[in-house]
């Protein structure tokens, strides 16, 4: 017991404490934080939580005369309850996906004696029954903590020594990691710890969160809370100390917070509504009146009237002013309404923070579809690819003459919501699955997960049913599913069936099962970003970067929860980008983005073109694909090399076609390489007939410049204006296309849009519509290769002389590094980018580019980045009526 | 080309006939005959289909009534209401333009969300949603999506049928032998007859339903538009189970399956956006197939909900051949020669591209006016006496039949101009909307569909939630 003497040099220790940490400069870690408690608040009955991680887990208090409240401290006086209102979903999500914790407290007990243990934090459901919880048990720190090795009531617990818990405020963290290892930390310094081992799949996902007392209410703790926090990661001691030194009053300041959601407004509201109505006049290209609403600098700088933003007050803003008289937008265009008139009087008396530098229109497009989250179906290649990896069957030729083919839906045709199934795949997955189960060695294949051939014993066939499950559906089976798929077997054995027999009928019934034939993921939860399950990030990076299911040595990284630490994600990534289904997914992306499989079907006018011979198409195609593996996987270059790297692979007769002298025999013959640093007209993707050809017979300006713009450049223009002629205006002799492009550019009308488009299909011009070179078109023009382009979000133009300038522009371009990086992560996501994933594309293109921009280091971007690392969640209100 | 206009006869218990003498044949399954039967002698089904054709006809056009293009509707005038004047403007995406905007806006009334999906439901899903919220009767297509059709850059140019969320509501059949397998196909199961073996087999399915219906279940782990498209697939192999345990009798005396198809699908169809040759007789022989086909499972009761398109928005094909109706010759059709121009130049798409009211636009007219003739030729399927119902009328008269198209004039220059004036007509829903009449609605397309949806009592409204709907009552019976 202490002495009141004690009690209060302990208390004079606890402000040297704080003051200590007062003076230090580092902030606390936030890394992996999932809920913290800075008790701000001076009135009312909830206590916030400040994580910013997630829905806010906040706690109610139950008995609020039990309780004082004080700024950044709550002083329980007697037995209280602090709890959530439902279960702790995003924390016990989140701990689970990494097998690690680390609970952190600022506490000061009210006296020694307490025990129980007393709960100070706890993640439970009764006195026997939790996920862990941080209690007093007299003159000491125990955690209980459940886990494989544990009782449910996470027993036998970690404890600090004994006399280690004093009076004075003291800052308390227990950790644990993946492999067990858990340590106590009092006051920065480690103090005990033991060996609890075992994995979380028997957490409890319903258990609510609450501090100083048990949910049944007979384990009151008493005492000052100043900070709790838990992270779903075992803070190193180093991280320890700095949260220590940081100390309990170092929470986000408010002027933080209010800041964030300022930040957020613009980003939500005021940039996508600047994008819709206001850029196409006020641009960094166009700027009408000098006022560009694109870039934070210009915007503030102002245009010919003046400073249009008076930061704080609307009143004094040209802007506003002109928006609330309804002279802006002009007449002509879609006026504002008022609900978005007052949107950016807000945002503007509330300070205009403006967070990006560049407000991109492009960026908002696809946020129609916000809200809605699709489950991926496997597309046709990717079932094949998971046959044959989970069962080692080859379907290839079964599945793409049975199954419906998957269309394309905004350039992809993984595009997630247009999987969709009809009648005819429900019979292929019947019918496939009958003819794999044939294929397969059933005693050979069983025998990786049951050494036991009995079909009568429920309980091993239960145990075999859980293995084969957990391989071939890609992750553990529950209760019900074993139960589901055993059933199986008891109708063979009920049919005096053989054990043969039930396992391939099992087979062919998880083949055909949502878990096989889809991805399925968790999308439950609060509406914020959840951690994705350990099987399910396998699964997706399996999928991102081979189209293929998890191999076993993925499968044991999400069985440890290793998953869970961004490094190992990027270990794992690097390992499985040696295989080869790697670059058989690769190609598949290039092939989607460039839309290579139409090649196959060009009918070129036989009379326009008489040398054009079938198979060209097919091999434009092949060399495209030729092409990208060299430049990416065998010479690993950045992927902008793609539009100029100065060499290409065709066959004879394509060769012959582009006028390089045909190497190797008969047309026949496969591709060669051919050097092209002598060939000045030739060399980059642009160049290729693959892409050459989206102009059509004739080649027009306008499907290249727009391929260019929207493929290349990721921009995006407006609809003709209205009263425009809009039929095309063929070249004829003394006019060429360039001068007809020309001429459209300079008509006021058109050239707004037109000079951000077709001045990108200038340098091609010397190719006709079949990706064949001339200098001089059919009616004898002229032709030529000098142009300009403007990059999306550029305030002029870059003037270039030669094509081959051009691409040389295009693969040094920031521009076109991040068009290649929104494309290939749509391609992993399987879904369009939204505005809401914005900021970490930027992020995962600048990781991408600081690891050289190669193929390997955008697809680790992508994989490590919240967008593959997190789960999109709907709250069960969203449901549908 | 000399197809006759007169309908061709469609004896719906033994052969299909179609055009140029194919004869279709038909392995029917006897329950399938039998629920016809029982259709007849109930109540009468709640029926909704969007017929679309493509490119459109200009709004001036459309004033010139049955005297113009659209004298091939003249004979099913007393059973249909053309509505002129319905705005589509609101339709308009930014960036692409009416062919595909205003075809997605047709039936749904929202502009596109994405490339493969509407901002909204279309007219017959909702009208099925309301009628069988638990699903069409055991082994009826939920919804048929049928169509001739060949440009294929974006699914909505072609498919005219939208679940809830705005996703298509089923995969079209663009092949006549598909369509009809996709009706009237038995499915393959393993295991042949072996009782024991199909009793395994049942096991199996049984496993696999059970998940399904999990993860359509309270504690599934899905999100609502995931949940949708698993309850989707719940329901089609409700459909496959249904084909392959309960309808076993086949009609051993039916010939065998409709010909192969003669023009190009997939891919040929639509090489780079060129558009492919074709002549008069090709492109009538095939969806005359399809439209036979399509009506023929109406007749029998196989399917109440979805749509058919001929020629997709901003079709580029070009068409060549004498083109005959009622025995004068319209037209001679020879886009490329006439055009002087191969590729997509050399379309019939570009007479639309040259639209102008002070002209005569002949090749226009045509090829409207054809298109008119393709529409009546699939309606009046549906109108002979195997057509009629236990209440006297025939089926086209008994069902909500809208007919549509996605733009109301073919030049990209004034958006506003494009989506307004987009051609409407249905039929009278057993007595529910007026027939028999040419209507200046003058209204918007969404006011229109909400109308007809509140006209057969369903509650769901399209477009915007806040929107204050106008109801056009000039078009309710």
């Amino acid at each position: 017991m202490f002495s009141q003497r004690v009690w209060l040099l302990a208390g004079l220790s606890a402000v040297l404490v704080v003051s200590v940490a007062a003076r230090a400069a580092e902030p606390r870690v936030t890394r992996s934080l999932q809920v913290l408690y800075t008790f701000d608040d001076v009135q009312g009955d909830v206590v916030r939580d400040r994580s910013g991680v997630g829905r806010p887990l906040n706690l109610r208090i139950e008995k609020a005369a039990s309780v004082q409240r004080r700024a950044g401290s709550l002083v329980v006086r007697s037995s209280a309850k602090i709890a959530s209102a439902g279960p702790a979903a995003k924390l016990i999500t989140a701990v689970k996906q990494t097998s690690s914790i680390s609970i952190e407290a600022w506490i000061r007990p009210a006296s020694d004696r307490q025990e129980g243990p007393a709960r100070i934090v706890t993640l439970s459901d009764g006195p026997n029954a939790r996920n862990f919880t941080l209690g007093q048990d007299g003159k000491r720190y125990d955690v209980r903590f459940r886990t494989s090795a544990t009782s449910s009531n996470g027993i036998p617990s970690t404890a600090s020594p004994n006399n280690s818990l004093g009076a004075a405020l003291t800052h308390v963290v227990y950790t644990r990691d993946r492999n067990g290892n858990a340590k106590f930390f009092l006051n920065g310094k480690q103090r005990g710890g033991r060996q609890v081992g075992g994995d979380l799949r028997r957490w409890n996902g319903n258990f609510k969160l609450a501090l100083a007392n048990e949910f049944s209410g007979d384990r009151p703790w008493l005492g000052e809370f100043h900070l709790v926090a838990v992270y779903n990661r075992s803070l190193t001691p180093a991280e320890v100390v700095r949260n220590f030194k940081a100390g309990a009053g170092a929470s986000r300041p408010p002027a933080q917070i209010a800041q964030d959601q300022r930040e957020r407004f613009f980003e939500t509201r005021v940039a996508p509504l600047f994008a819709r109505k206001c850029l196409d006049c006020h641009d960094s290209a166009t700027k009408k009146g000098g006022l560009d609403l694109a870039r934070k600098v210009n915007a503030f700088a102002g245009g010919e009237s003046g400073k249009a933003i008076a930061a704080g007050d609307a009143g004094k803003s040209h802007l506003w002013e002109l928006v609330s008289a309804a002279k802006m937008p002009p007449k002509d265009s879609e006026p504002l309404t008022s609900e978005e008139r007052l949107l950016i009087k807000k945002w503007i008396d509330d300070g205009a923070a403006w967070s990006r530098e560049l407000i991109d229109p492009v960026v908002y497009t696809n946020d129609n579809d916000r809200g809605q989250l699709w489950l991926q179906r496997l597309t046709v290649v990717e079932y094949i690819e998971t046959v044959r990896s989970a069962v080692g069957v080859d379907i290839a030729k079964e599945a793409r003459e049975i199954l419906p083919r998957d269309l394309r839906a905004d350039g992809f045709s993984n595009t997630a919501y247009n999987l969709n199934v009809d009648l005819k795949h429900v019979e292929a997955y019947s019918q496939l699955a009958a003819i794999i189960v044939e294929r397969m060695d059933m005693s050979e294949f069983a025998s990786r997960f049951s050494k036991s051939r009995s079909l009568s014993t429920d309980a091993t066939m239960r145990k075999f049913v859980a293995a084969m499950g957990k391989w071939l559906l890609r992750g553990p089976l529950d209760e019900r599913e074993t139960t589901n798929y055993s059933g199986i077997a008891t109708t063979v054995a009920s049919a005096g069936g053989d054990y043969d027999e039930a396992v391939g009928l099992i087979v062919e019934a998880m083949l055909q099962s949502p878990r096989f034939i889809y991805r399925v993921e968790n999308q439950r939860g609060d509406g914020t970003p959840w951690p994705a399950d350990p099987h399910e990030l396998a699964s997706r990076l399996s999928y991102i970067v081979w189209g293929a299911p998890p191999d076993a040595e993925l499968l044991r990284a999400a069985d440890s929860g290793a998953l869970g630490e961004k490094q190992v994600v990027a270990a794992q990534v690097a390992r499985m980008l040696q295989d080869p289904r790697a670059i058989d997914r690769s190609c598949e992306f290039v092939s989607e983005w460039l839309n290579l499989n139409r090649l196959e079907n060009l009918q070129p006018n036989a009379e326009r073109f008489p040398s054009w011979r079938p198979g060209l198409g097919g091999d434009m195609r092949d060399e495209t694909i030729a092409f990208f593996k060299e430049v990416v996987w065998k010479q690993n270059r950045p992927l902008a090399d793609l539009f100029d790297a100065q060499f290409t692979f065709a066959t004879p007769r394509l060769a012959k076609h582009y006028g390089l002298k045909p190497q190797g025999g008969g047309p026949s013959e496969g591709l060669k390489r051919y050097d092209l640093s002598n060939v000045p007209a030739r060399g980059g993707l642009l160049t290729q007939g693959s892409v050459l050809t989206v102009g059509g017979d004739d080649a027009s300006m306008i499907s290249r410049g727009l391929f260019v713009l929207n493929d290349v450049l990721r921009g995006a223009v407006k609809d003709p204006p209205p009263g425009l002629d809009t039929a095309a205006v063929p070249a004829k002799p003394g006019v060429s296309a360039r001068a007809v492009s020309e001429k459209r550019i300079s008509a006021v009308a058109c050239g707004g849009c037109h000079i951000r488009f077709e001045p990108l299909a200038f340098g091609l011009e010397k190719f006709d519509g079949v990706g064949a070179f001339r200098e001089q078109d059919e009616h004898g023009n002229q032709l030529r290769e000098d142009g300009e382009i403007l990059f999306p979000g550029a305030a002029k133009a870059v003037k270039y002389q030669k094509s081959s300038e051009l691409m040389t522009l295009l693969a040094d371009s920031g521009r076109v590094s991040e068009t290649i990086t929104w494309k290939v992560t749509q391609f992993a996501l399987g879904r369009p980018l939204v505005s809401a994933d914005a900021r970490t594309v930027e992020q995962i293109d600048k990781e991408a580019r600081q690891g050289g921009g190669t193929y390997a280091s955008l697809i680790t971007a992508i994989v490590t980045s919240d967008l593959v690392r997190m789960t999109r969640t709907q709250p069960a209100e969203a449901e549908s009526p | 080309m000399t197809t006759s206009n007169r309908a061709l006869g469609i004896n719906r218990r033994t052969l299909l006939k179609g055009v140029g003498g194919v004869t279709i044949g038909l392995p029917l399954l006897e329950e399938m005959l039998d629920s016809t039967a029982a259709a007849a002698e109930t109540e009468l089904p709640t029926r909704a289909f969007n017929v679309f054709f493509g490119l459109g006809v200009p709004s001036p056009l459309q004033k010139e009534g049955y005297d113009g293009v659209l004298e091939p509707l003249k004979p099913l005038r007393d059973k249909l209401l053309i509505m002129r004047n319905v705005d589509q403007v609101r339709c308009d995406e930014k960036g692409s333009n009416a062919h595909y905007d205003g075809a997605i806006g047709a039936f749904t009334a929202e502009p596109p969300d994405g490339e493969a999906k509407a901002g909204g439901p279309s007219i017959d899903q909702v009208i099925r949603r309301a009628y069988y919220p638990q699903g069409l009767p055991a082994g009826m297509v939920p919804t048929l999506i049928g169509g001739t059709f060949f440009r294929r850059s974006r699914v909505g140019r072609y498919v005219h049928s939208y679940n809830l969320d705005g996703t298509v509501a089923a995969t079209i059949q663009e092949k006549p032998r598909d369509l009809f397998d996709r009706v009237f196909g038995s499915v393959a199961v393993a295991g042949g007859k072996d009782s024991r073996q199909q009793r395994f087999k049942r096991s199996v399915l049984d496993s696999v339903v059970g998940e399904y219906r999990f993860f359509t279940g309270s504690n599934s782990p899905l999100g609502s538009a995931s949940k949708a498209r698993v309850a989707d697939h719940l329901d089609r192999i409700r459909e496959f189970e249904q084909r392959a345990y309960a309808m076993r009798h086949k009609n051993r005396k039916g010939p065998e399956l409709p010909p192969r198809s003669n023009v190009p699908h997939g891919g040929p169809a639509d090489p780079g956006g060129q558009g492919i040759d074709i002549t008069l007789e090709e492109l009538t022989t095939e969806w005359r197939l399809v439209a036979d086909l399509y009506a023929l499972a109406i007749q029998m009761d196989r399917v109440r909900f979805g749509s058919l398109t001929f020629l997709a928005a901003g079709e580029r094909i070009r068409l060549t051949g004498d083109y005959r109706h009622n025995g004068r010759l319209i037209w001679k059709f020879d886009d490329p020669g006439q055009l002087r121009a191969s590729g997509d130049k050399g379309c019939s798409h570009e007479w639309w591209h040259q639209f102008n009211e002070r002209r005569k636009n002949e090749q226009l007219r045509s090829h409207a006016h054809l298109k008119m003739r393709e529409m009546a030729y699939f309606l009046q399927r549906l109108d002979g006496d195997d057509a009629r119902e236990a209440n006297g009328k025939t089926i086209l008269e008994n069902s909500l039949i809208t007919i549509s198209t996605e733009s109301g004039d073919g030049r990209h220059n004034d958006v506003k101009r494009e989506l307004s004036g987009v051609f409407h007509a249905i039929t009278g829903a057993a007595g529910r909307f007026k027939t028999g009449e040419i209507l200046d609605v003058g209204a918007e397309g969404v006011d229109v569909y909400n109308t007809m949806l509140e006209g057969m009592g369903v509650k769901r409204r399209l477009g915007p939630g806040k929107r204050k709907s106008t109801s056009i009552d000039s078009i309710r019976a």
